[in-house]
């Protein structure tokens, strides 16, 4: 394996890590406030996905353009979701939650399926297999432009959460609800708002990689799963930590399936998984709440 | 509160958006019943990763029906068919075999995936109920075979055969890699290949199979980048060929030639349309064009494009064929006796748009249609067949340019 090989695969990895950050931040979120699991998260980045396509079908609207659709719909889905919902079994037992959520995913992508068919489809946009040459080098430039908007994004989520008193009341009721509403932080608005954050982050992820992969009604699955790695990496409901979670996985298995067997690439990022929580239960950035 | 009524409380809203999903997720075709129709069976995938496929098979299927009904039917009874969906898995189409089975059909058509149709060939085998496959390319099914079993399809072994009369054709290429998909049909492509390497001395520089749903190819594509093959071979189904080569751009993999042995996902309209200028260039073993020599091929095209409502694929008309021998096979029958069927099945000889049909026993092959292939490449967003010299429609393009050279 030669220097370029190593640096082309690393590079490779960090953007797809990129992405799988955004995916996992999200989830991170949801469970970090409100203490839910959200099994429909990959559902969310599926119906993000499939109204970019439609928007590109039918309007000719550019799919990074349709982000200023998809973030207001993306909105108003998370707001029903949460308040129709989850707010009803709110202070019911975890698993209610969780079942509610698989719920929530089953009709939405057998939707999907019932709307689109089940066959993948694909979008090609004019730069859908555009590249970037940086020396002997060669990246994807959608996959830059993904990983560049994942950049933003994620600093615009960080000065939410830290700058503005909606962050702190958020941050206050991750820490304890209870003591938050004593405060006068309305708890239940705010766990409206994050879930309406954390779908709005799904559904953009799903945006960002339509000009790079294929769309099918069940694509959710395995990014929900990548997504629960990402942020059990990172330490559950820790918005920082997801983010290396997602580039530690991407780089992990892009350079294992490099060295080793394509075949054998889940299995080299679940077993760098693995090690991980041996060593830091918590994950990487997680406290552990024993 | 009881454990038990806990249970049931959450429980029961599980099982009820189980049973929606599984209503949303299972749409069944089905003719609607007229005088007193002979029933079909055809299990294919109509939901699922191969239902474009499926697609194409059903529509195949049904212009074969709507010709031989046109034509008074079979034994002066309509043919109906009995479509199944398997939703591109095993258990289903075991499911559904099962259910045609016992509903006394004289012969099964089906299925799509190689992976699939292996498992179906060994049951309906004990059942002693006649498989007549169209688009499953492992060699497997039928090497050894068995006597239920017929395949009107080539195998990856005749794909291998015309690629590597081409690549000798063009000379001086050496070394191979092979991509495939870890499946059936990757590994039966992957045989086919790495059989023609060993036996016309080329070398075999890399090879890896990915599993399905995987979605970055990159580290892979730079591993043969670092390996340098002349050729790259591969298998893929749909989405996976459209990635592939996406991705062999963007990681600047560039060989003299990508050729797919495996056909299927290579072989599609889809493939043009999802990868775009990334499809240029690439050679794909084809088991049948419209612009081929078999008379009435380009009227066959021409009503399975009507039928789907979009370009169909080789995949339609294999299985155009499949039925057509299906109701030639009842005919010379006289009756729906499976046994009887099966040994018309042994006699068959037929001039088809597909091509020739007959089933026969040759080098391992049992109830083999020895269809030969051929190998077909995008041009300026069009397939061109450009192998064999007496069915090309136009020259080969080659060696493929660099991406950077384009």
């Amino acid at each position: 394996m030669t220097v370029v090989t190593l640096l082309q695969t690393a590079a490779g990895g960090i953007l797809t890590g990129g992405v799988y950050a955004l995916v996992g931040i999200g989830l991170s979120l949801i469970f970090g406030v409100m203490r839910i699991v959200n099994f429909s998260h990959g559902e969310f980045m599926a119906v993000g996905m499939y109204t970019a396509f439609v928007l590109f079908r039918h309007l000719g609207l550019d799919p990074y353009g349709s982000l200023l659709v998809v973030i207001p719909a993306g909105t108003a889905l998370g707001v029903a979701v949460e308040r129709v919902l989850l707010a009803p079994i709110a202070r019911a037992p975890e698993h209610t939650a969780i079942l509610m959520t698989v719920g929530v995913g089953l009709i939405l992508s057998n939707s999907l399926l019932f709307l689109f068919g089940a066959h993948p489809q694909t979008l090609l946009a004019s730069y859908s297999t555009a590249t970037v040459r940086l020396g002997p080098i060669t990246l994807s430039f959608p996959l830059l432009v993904s990983f560049g908007l994942t950049v933003l994004v994620i600093t615009a989520l960080y000065l939410l959460l830290t700058r503005t008193d909606l962050g702190r009341a958020i941050r206050a009721t991750a820490q304890n609800r209870d003591a938050a509403e004593l405060q006068g932080v309305d708890t239940a608005w705010i766990r409206t708002a994050v879930f309406a954050i954390g779908t709005v982050l799904a559904m953009a992820a799903g945006v960002l990689l339509l000009p790079l992969l294929y769309v099918f009604p069940t694509v959710g699955s395995t990014f929900t799963l990548k997504a629960f790695v990402v942020t059990v990496l990172g330490g559950m409901g820790n918005v920082v930590g997801a983010i290396f979670g997602g580039l530690l996985l991407g780089l992990v298995e892009s350079l294992g399936a490099s060295f080793g067997a394509t075949n054998y690439r889940d299995a080299i990022g679940l077993v760098a998984f693995l090690l991980v929580l041996l060593v830091r239960p918590a994950g990487l950035f997680g406290r552990s709440r024993v | 509160m009881t454990t038990a009524s806990r249970m049931s409380r959450t429980g029961l809203p599980l099982l009820a958006l189980a049973a929606l999903a599984a209503l949303l997720s299972a749409p069944t075709a089905r003719a609607a019943p007229a005088g007193k129709p002979l029933q079909i069976g055809v299990i294919t995938s109509l939901s699922g990763s191969f239902a474009t496929f499926g697609g194409m098979e059903v529509a195949g299927y049904k212009v074969a029906v709507a010709e031989v009904n046109a034509r008074g039917g079979v034994l002066g009874r309509p043919v109906e068919l009995l479509i199944e969906d398997d939703a591109s898995n095993q258990n289903a189409a075991l499911a559904a075999a099962e259910k045609l089975v016992a509903g006394g059909v004289p012969l099964v058509l089906g299925a799509f995936a190689s992976s699939i149709t292996k498992p179906l060939a060994g049951y309906l085998t004990r059942e002693k109920v006649p498989l007549l496959n169209s688009n499953s390319a492992d060699v497997a099914i039928t090497r050894p075979g068995s006597p239920w079993v017929f395949r009107v399809g080539q195998t990856t072994d005749s794909f291998a055969d015309a690629c590597f009369d081409l690549i000798r054709s063009l000379q001086g290429l050496k070394t191979v890699a092979i991509l495939v998909s870890n499946d059936a049909l990757g590994k039966s492509t992957a045989n086919s290949v790495k059989e023609k390497v060993k036996a016309l001395g080329y070398a075999l520089v890399a090879e890896q199979a990915y599993d399905r749903g995987l979605t970055d190819f990159r580290p892979t594509l730079n591993a043969f980048k670092a390996a340098g093959p002349e050729i790259v071979a591969l298998s893929s189904y749909e989405e996976d060929a459209s990635t592939i080569l996406r991705q062999a751009k963007e990681v600047n993999l560039s060989p003299r030639m990508f050729i797919s042995v495996g056909a299927t996902g290579y072989a599609i309209p889809q493939f043009i349309t999802g990868a775009g200028d990334a499809a240029e260039y690439v050679l794909s073993a084809s088991p049948w064009r419209p612009e081929g020599k078999y008379a009435g091929a380009k009227e066959l095209y021409e009503r399975l494009k009507a039928q789907l409502g979009s370009e169909p694929s080789h995949h339609a008309a294999k299985a155009y064929a499949g039925m057509i021998a299906a109701a030639d096979a009842i005919r010379r029958a006289g009756s729906t006796d499976r046994e009887a069927v099966r040994k018309a099945l042994e006699g068959t000889k037929l001039q088809t748009a597909f091509g020739p049909v007959s089933f026969e026993s040759f080098a391992g092959y049992r109830n083999q249609n020895p269809a030969p292939s051929l190998v077909i490449q995008v041009q300026d967003r069009k397939f061109v067949v450009v192998w064999p010299r007496n069915a090309a429609s136009g020259a080969v393009r080659f060696p493929t340019p660099p991406w950077d050279k384009r």
